[in-house]
Parts: C-alpha cells; structure tokens; sequence
C-alpha cells in the first residue's frame, strides 16, 4: 500500500492558457510550475505566489485550491512525518480559504480527500482506519457534488486500490472506477483554462499499472 | 507620437507608475536567516520567496502607502509600512510557539493518539499487545513505572496500590472502573479501548484539574463523530457481541450489546477453582455525539452492565471443606461532556457523570452488599492570551454515597457515608520559546466529611536539549480520601497525602524512542491502625516513600514490519501504614519490572503475530509460621503471551491468543488459615492464577458500504 500510495502525480502540464488579463497570466504561469517544480526551494516559490494572488484577488478559489496542490507535493517531497505532516496541515488550511468562496465544490472535496489519502502513508498502521475512512468520505461527496468529475473518480480508484492491496485481494473496484473517471476525462470541457484539468495521464497510468497487472494474474 | 511612446511605455511597464524595487533579508530573532519566507506588497501579486541567505527583491510599481508583509509557516507575519525609496531592509520574525514545534511536558506521562506525533504509544497498541487481552490497563501495564500485580489486573504505580491510579474518560471520573472477579482472579476494565482516539498515562505529577488519585491518572479522550456506518459482530470462545454505527449529517449514534459466558470454555480447558456458575456478563454501550457548531461537540456515551458468577473455595485449614463464594455485580455507568470555542481564545469544556454500582459478595453466610452512587460535575474554561501563554481555570464537585450492609449468622450491620470533595483549580503555561516551557497549577479540595481544606501546587517545567532530545522536570502534591473500609468505619478520616518529585529524558526519532526517567515518591498523612474494624484505633501518622528509575525504548524501524518496545522500571519503596508494625515493603510492591512487547505483520500470510514477555521481581508477604512482618518472599513472575491475527478477507478477521504461553505457575502471595493447627502452625495456601493458560479464539466480522473497514484496528 505504501508504494502504491507513494505513486507521486506525475509531471503534469497543464493546456496552454491564454492571458486575457493580469489573473490569468499570473495563472497561466504559475499553475504549471507548481505541477513542474522539482526542488522545494522552487515550489515554495510558487505557492507564496499562488497565495499573493489569491490574498490580493480575494474572491478566487483557484489560486488556493493550486496553493494546497503545491502543499500536497511539498509535503510529498519531505521525508520525516512531522515535516509531511505540517504541509498537508497547510494544504487543509488552505483548501479551507477556497471553500469560503466557493463552498461545495467537487474539486475542493476531492483535493481534501487527496491529503487523507496522503496521510496514511506517514503512518498505514495506525492512521489507515481512521484516514481510509475520512478519504473515502470526501472522495463520494465529490463525485456526489459533481458525478462529472473526473479527478474525483481517479483518486478514489486509487483510494480502492490501496486498500485492497492492503488487504491483498483484488483490486476493490478499482478498475471499474478508474475506467469511468477515463470515459470522464475524455469528454472533459474545463470550465475554464484555469479551472483543474489534471489528471488524464496519471489516470492512463494507473489504469496500465492495476489493470493490466490484474488481468495478468 | 509622445502619446505612443507614452503608450508603449504603459504596455512595457503594465502600469503607469514608476517602478521601486524592494529587497532586504528575512531572519529569525537570533539572526539566522529564513529560506522560503513570503515577502509581498499587501494587496498585489508583487513579491518573492526569501532564498538561502533569508534574501529577497522584487519590483513593485504600487507606489502609495504600502505595506510589506512578511508570512511563513511557524512565525509571527509581520506588516511594515514601507516609504518611498527605502534602503534594503532587515527584518527580524519571531516564532510562532505552536503544538507543532513547541517543547512538551513529558515528566511522569505517557500520551497516545492517533495523530502521534510526538507520543511514543499508539491507541491501537492497547489492542495489538499480546498479553493486554485488548485491556487498557493491560497494555499499559507493559510501560515502565507500572508493577506487576497479577491476580488483580489493576495499575500498581510507582509503589502505589491499585486504588491510588484512578480513571477520567472526557475529563469525568469513572468510579468502580474494573469489571468485578472472583477473589484473588484479575478483573478487566469494563472501558473498551475502541472508544477512545486519544489517552494520557500518568505515572505522577499530572495537572491540578485532576485529583482524588495519590498515584496516577489515567486521561481518557473518547472518539469524535465517526466517518461510516457500520455494523461488527463477533463471535468469541468466550461470548458474541454486536454493534452498530450510524452516522449522520451533524452527529452519529452507536450501540453495542455484548454477551460472555465462560461455561463452555471452562468445560474444555481445566481451571484450577471450581466453579458453580462461570462469570457471565450482559453489557450494553450507547453512545450519541453531536457536532453543535464548527467547533462545538457535545457527548453523551452510557454503559450498563449485570454481571455474576459462583464459585467454591477450600477452607486453608481443611481443604476437603469448601465454601460456596457469589459475586455479582450490576453496573451504570452515564458520562455527558461538551466542548466548545469562543472566539479565538477562549474555549469552554463541561460535563455531568453518574454513576451506579451495586456489588453483592458473599462468602457461605456471611454476604456483604455494597452500593455507590458517584455523580461528578465539572466546567474548566480556557484562555490562550498568545502562543506564548494560556490559562485553564476550573471547578467541579464529586460525590459519593456508599451504604454497606454486612450480614452473617448474628444478624446485619448497616454502614454508610456521603462525601462531596468541592475543588478548583487553576494552571498556567508559559513558553520563554518553543524550547523552554513552564505549567504551574494549584488545586484546592474541600470535603464535608473532614470539613478540611488541602491545597495542592504542581509545577512542571520542560527543555529542548536537541531537535529531537529534551528533558522535564515536575512537583506536585496530590490528595485522596483513605479507602472505602476505612471511611465506612471512620467518615471523618483526613486525606491521605503524596508528594513527586521526578525527573525525565526523552529522546523520539523517527520511529524510534527512549525515555529515562527518576523519581522520588514521598507519603504522608496515611493510614494506621491496629485493627480495621475499630476506628478508635486509627490515625494518620503513617508514612512511607517509593524511589526508582524507569526505562523505556521502542523501536519500528531497525526490522522491517516488526515493532518492539522494551520496558525496565527499578523500586524500591517502604511504608508504615495500616497495621504495620513499622516500615516495609508492601505486598503489592516489586523492585523490578521489565517487559518485551514485539509485533510483527507478515504480508504473505497476512497476518500480524504479537509476543509479550513479562518479568517480575517476587513480592513479600506476611508468613504468619515465620519470625518478623512480612519476611516471606514469592518467587519471580514471568509470563510468555502470544496472538495472531489473520486477515480472511476485507470483512473477516480471525483472533487467537494464548497468555502465559509456557504455562508457568504464577505465586502471587499465600493465605493462611486464621488460626494455627495442633502443631501450632498455620494452614497456609498459594494465591495463583485460575488456569495456566488463557485461550481466546475470535472471529470479527464487518459490514459496512465501505468495503475498506474492517475490525483490524480493534484487535
């Protein structure tokens, strides 16, 4: 489950985005090298940007919400628990901020149960109870809050998966879901060039990693 | 054509104004510089992240009244008003003291939670511990500073008797904490550790909102609103339980019905008591939380039970005479607590306990029948003035009603006694850094029955030595009312005093730990008497002390998979009080106590094996056939437990367990007979443990929409 969970999001490069004004340009830029940056030196760099923009514009919900992903993948990046347990503290901090302006949203949902998800690792033993169940929570209330989403259908085929190879048998539906969140990113429309659209490659791949092993076995 | 250039100049520059550029250094107060820091103009996207000398510049075309802001993680965020033109700045943050980074008081306690970060026990080891037979005080009787004591089950603490540890779930007291046994059998607590995501061990010194325990406290926190409904059943070798969780949008309700009956066990497996009537126990637990608000949780969690069971016991002197023994029980338990936030900085807790016992024991004619009626209420506000320095005042009144009726062939006896301690306390905590932390505490006590006042300080103090080393030191004084006999026969009997004095090294690494800790333990205002039933005989000049070192390492990550902890703690302790004849090492008391505790989970067999060995130094008794006051000395105690447990499937789980694997036969102390044969000798018998061997076999079951649950965490 450990290496499973330690599957880090890839590089993801998000669509070009076109600048039609200071926030989208300051987006534009931003976005993708908080998915690129390779040093924690380099993401914190983007993350205090993210969080200039988002304090500056006041009632933008992206800023924060590639904010806390910047957190998640710093958090990833550090080795001890207390460290890792810091950032993912500040990723829930600041999915907090983006849900003041905009409460119950599919996305927000899923990056939080994104962050359970990434607790468990610290400690499976003790933390897998209590996280599995919190991550499960938040990844259904996403796909209930927008049934569309395809993120929201990837990260709790990859919550499935965890847990029945914890458990060591079969892959808990996994494929099931991870096939619905594919049909979902193939038919993806972002509402707009800012607004979340990874995922599809990281989503290929799991689906190359469980699904085939599956049919293998 | 001044208009175009005026015109590029605005696509260039993307603001009419003139450009400044910001720069200086960010540092701690100490002068080491800060890497990563946010330095931004308040308002704009203007600004840059400090770099490996603290450094930062930007440019900034915002020309009016700016502000600076400066914002990391664990710091104070500074806002400077900058000028026009300024020089290249310093500025100085200054650390934030948070749970995160802040020293912690460790002398005397050991905490255990599921976020775990700094502890050195999980919830979960209560459970996975071989031996504890998933008892809280079980498990903890593997940690140092703890005395093997077997034939009760209970927490000997540092040369304390078992009633010196008293238990608190949500802050309340619990009264009658253990499920009752037959005589010289261990009792188990009747608190399933299932229900609690957090717990703090004291072995001394703890905080003055707590009282009423010479000894020790043990701090229960019960579990938040769950996340699943759910449904477990298990069918045991001793008995079934079932349960069920259903959560809703603000609160959740579970309920659990248990059913033991040891008939078919005793059946299969030899004993060495003869049982008329094996222990059987009904239970039912009921609990509804709430969340009232966003930071508001109230809690309501009852606990009913009925236990009984009979059994023969030889006469000492003639052991073809055997004497029918009864012991029942019925139990209830009610606890409501709530807790809440106001504002920033203040938060408020309050609760409500009550509680029923009845315990009814009878030995051939003579029966004794004792009823409690305990009901505890208490409200602690908290104030945190700053990171630095918070406050928690409180106050709470804990009552008990005892009647006994003692009854033989003559007739019976009635005796009782109301007690209302009245307390408050108050404490406070100051941080000179997130290095050097201070808690000073008072507690005072008023009881109706003495009308006596006692006001106990407690002072703690902690240092960082390292970025994973510290030490702490604590004092305090601690009260308790003498036991239950003894205020039955003399209500007006003063409180018995302790005063601690320990000090503690704690060095926690990344999946490793060591503790060392010292400690001197004074007693005064105990109890003496010459006979127990004759109160114009008592006094309170007894007195004693209790000194040791206690050691502790665990380990999860030299061995993959394999968790160990290794646990030694060294006594030496003496007392003058009941009816001794002058100081001496009490019964219960073992100058050396050492414990291995090692788990390991196999993947390919999925499934987790736990061993637990158990060392104890023999312990004295009275031998009534030889010269002097407790000159006779038990052999040592050891026990070997193993358990395993295997995951079938994400809903099965199978449980087994063997305690005192090698069968060892276990001397606690000896009984003799009241009065001396023809020889003029008495009749003596060993206390031992009922079987050689426990075994347990389980099967937990789960079913739930979330097909990633199951009981694994609960055994």
């Amino acid at each position: 489950m450990r290496k499973n969970l330690l599957i880090i999001i890839g590089v993801l490069c998000a669509s070009a985005v076109f600048a039609n004004g200071p926030f989208e340009k300051a987006m534009g830029k931003n976005i993708p090298a908080m998915f690129t940056a390779e040093t924690s030196e380099a993401l914190q760099n983007v993350i205090n940007q993210l969080n200039r923009i988002g304090e500056a514009e006041g009632d933008r919900w992206e800023p924060y919400y590639y904010a806390a992903f910047g957190y998640i993948r710093l958090s990833d990046m550090h080795e001890g628990g207390e460290d890792k347990d810091k950032y993912m503290d500040l990723a829930l901090e600041t999915i907090a901020k983006a849900d003041l302006i905009k409460p119950e949203d599919s996305e927000l949902e899923a990056l939080r149960g994104y962050v359970h998800m990434m607790r468990i690792v610290v400690d499976p033993a003790t933390r897998g109870m209590k996280y599995s169940g919190m991550a499960f929570a938040s990844f259904q209330k996403a796909v209930a809050l927008d049934p569309e989403n395809p993120r929201a259908h990837y990260l709790l085929g990859r919550m499935q998966f965890g847990t029945a190879q914890f458990m060591g048998n079969g892959d808990g539906g996994a494929c099931e879901t991870l096939a619905r969140a594919k049909e979902l990113f193939a038919s993806e429309k972002p509402e707009s060039p800012i607004a979340p659209s990874w995922g599809n490659k990281t989503n290929e791949e799991a689906i190359a990693y469980i699904c085939k092993k599956e049919e293998s076995e | 054509m001044r208009y175009a250039i005026y015109l590029i100049t605005l696509l260039l520059a993307g603001s009419p104004f003139a450009q400044q550029t910001i720069s200086g250094r960010v540092t701690e107060k100490s002068g080491e510089p800060l890497l990563g820091v946010n330095v931004y103009v308040k308002g704009t996207y203007d600004g840059a992240t400090t770099d490996i000398n603290g450094s930062f510049s930007f440019t900034t075309y915002e020309e009016d009244s700016l502000i600076l802001v400066a914002s990391f993680i664990g710091f104070h965020e500074v806002n400077l008003p900058l000028s026009k033109d300024s020089e290249p700045l310093l500025i100085r943050m200054r650390e934030k003291v948070s749970e995160l980074n802040a020293v912690v008081i460790t002398a005397g306690a050991f905490h255990a939670s599921e976020e775990g970060k700094r502890e050195v026990l999980k919830p979960l080891d209560i459970v996975t511990t071989a031996g504890a037979t998933a008892d809280v005080p079980g498990a903890l009787n593997t940690l140092p500073g703890t005395q093997t004591v077997g034939e009760t089950g209970r927490l000997f603490v540092r040369g304390g008797d078992g009633r010196e540890t008293k238990t608190f779930i949500d802050g309340m007291l619990v009264h009658n904490e253990y499920s009752p046994s037959a005589p010289n059998t261990p009792g188990r607590s009747r608190f399933s550790p299932f229900m609690f995501k957090g717990m703090s061990f004291s072995t001394g010194g703890y905080s003055a909102e707590y009282g009423q325990a010479l000894s020790s406290a043990l701090i229960l926190q019960s579990k938040d609103l769950p996340d699943n409904n759910r449904t477990d059943i298990s069918l045991m070798s001793v008995g079934a339980d079932i349960s069920t969780t259903r959560t809703f949008e603000k609160s959740s309700f579970a309920g659990k019905v248990q059913y033991t009956n040891l008939t078919p066990y005793f059946e299969l497996v030899d004993q060495n008591l003869r049982w008329d009537k094996a222990p059987e126990e009904y239970n039912a637990n009921l609990a509804y939380r709430v969340k009232t608000s966003k930071t508001g949780m109230l809690k309501f969690y009852t606990n009913a039970s009925r236990s009984d069971m009979e059994l023969y016991e030889a006469d000492i002197a003639n052991p073809e005479t055997v004497l029918p023994v009864k012991v029942q029980n019925d139990y209830a338990h009610f606890n409501a607590s709530y807790k809440e936030l106001m504002g920033d900085k203040w938060g408020i807790r309050a609760g409500a306990s009550f509680t029923k016992s009845d315990d009814l024991a009878s030995l051939s004619n003579d029966s004794r029948d004792q009823e409690l009626t305990g009901f505890h209420t208490k409200i602690v506000t908290d104030y945190q003035h700053s990171d630095r320095i918070a406050f928690l005042a409180g106050a709470e009144v804990i009552q008990r009603e005892v009647d006994q009726v003692l009854e033989d062939e003559t007739g019976s006896f009635a005796q009782g006694f109301k007690e209302r301690v009245s307390a408050s306390f108050f404490e406070s905590e100051w941080f000179a850094s997130s290095s050097l932390g201070f808690k000073a505490g008072v507690r005072a006590e008023h009881n109706n029955l003495t009308s006596g006042e006692t006001v106990a300080p407690r002072i703690s103090a902690a240092y960082k030595t390292g970025a994973k080393s510290q030490v702490s030191i604590a004092f305090g004084q601690f009260y308790q009312t003498p036991q239950t006999q003894i205020i039955l026969s003399q209500p007006s009997t003063q409180a018995e005093k302790a005063s601690h004095y320990i000090a503690n090294y704690q060095w926690l690494g990344e999946g490793q730990s060591f503790r060392i800790e010292a400690y001197e333990k004074r007693y005064d205002q105990l109890v003496k008497y010459d006979q127990l039933f004759d109160p114009s005989t008592y006094s309170s000049i007894g007195n004693g002390y209790a000194r040791g070192v206690d050691l502790f390492w665990r380990d999860n990550k030299t061995f993959d998979n394999t968790d160990y902890w290794v646990s030694y703690s060294y006594l030496d302790t003496e007392r003058e009080f009941r009816d001794f004849p002058g100081a001496f090492t009490p019964t219960f008391a073992s100058s050396h106590n050492f414990s291995f505790v090692v788990k390991k989970f196999i993947d390919e067999i999925k499934s987790q094996f736990g061993l637990t060995y158990s060392f104890a130094s023999g312990r004295t008794y009275n031998d009534l056939n030889a010269e002097g006051f407790l000159t006779g000395r038990t052999p040592a105690y050891h026990d070997l437990s193993f358990n395993i447990s295997y995951l079938y499937n994400n809903q099965v789980i199978v449980h087994a367990m063997v305690n005192n694997v090698l069968g060892i036969n276990n001397i606690y102390g000896y009984q003799f007979a009241d009065t001396p044969n023809e020889n003029g000798m008495y009749a003596s018998r060993a206390i031992t443990s009922p079987a050689r061997r426990f075994i347990f076999l389980g099967v937990f079951i789960t079913l739930s929409k979330n097909k990633g649950i199951n009981q694994l965490p609960n055994l």
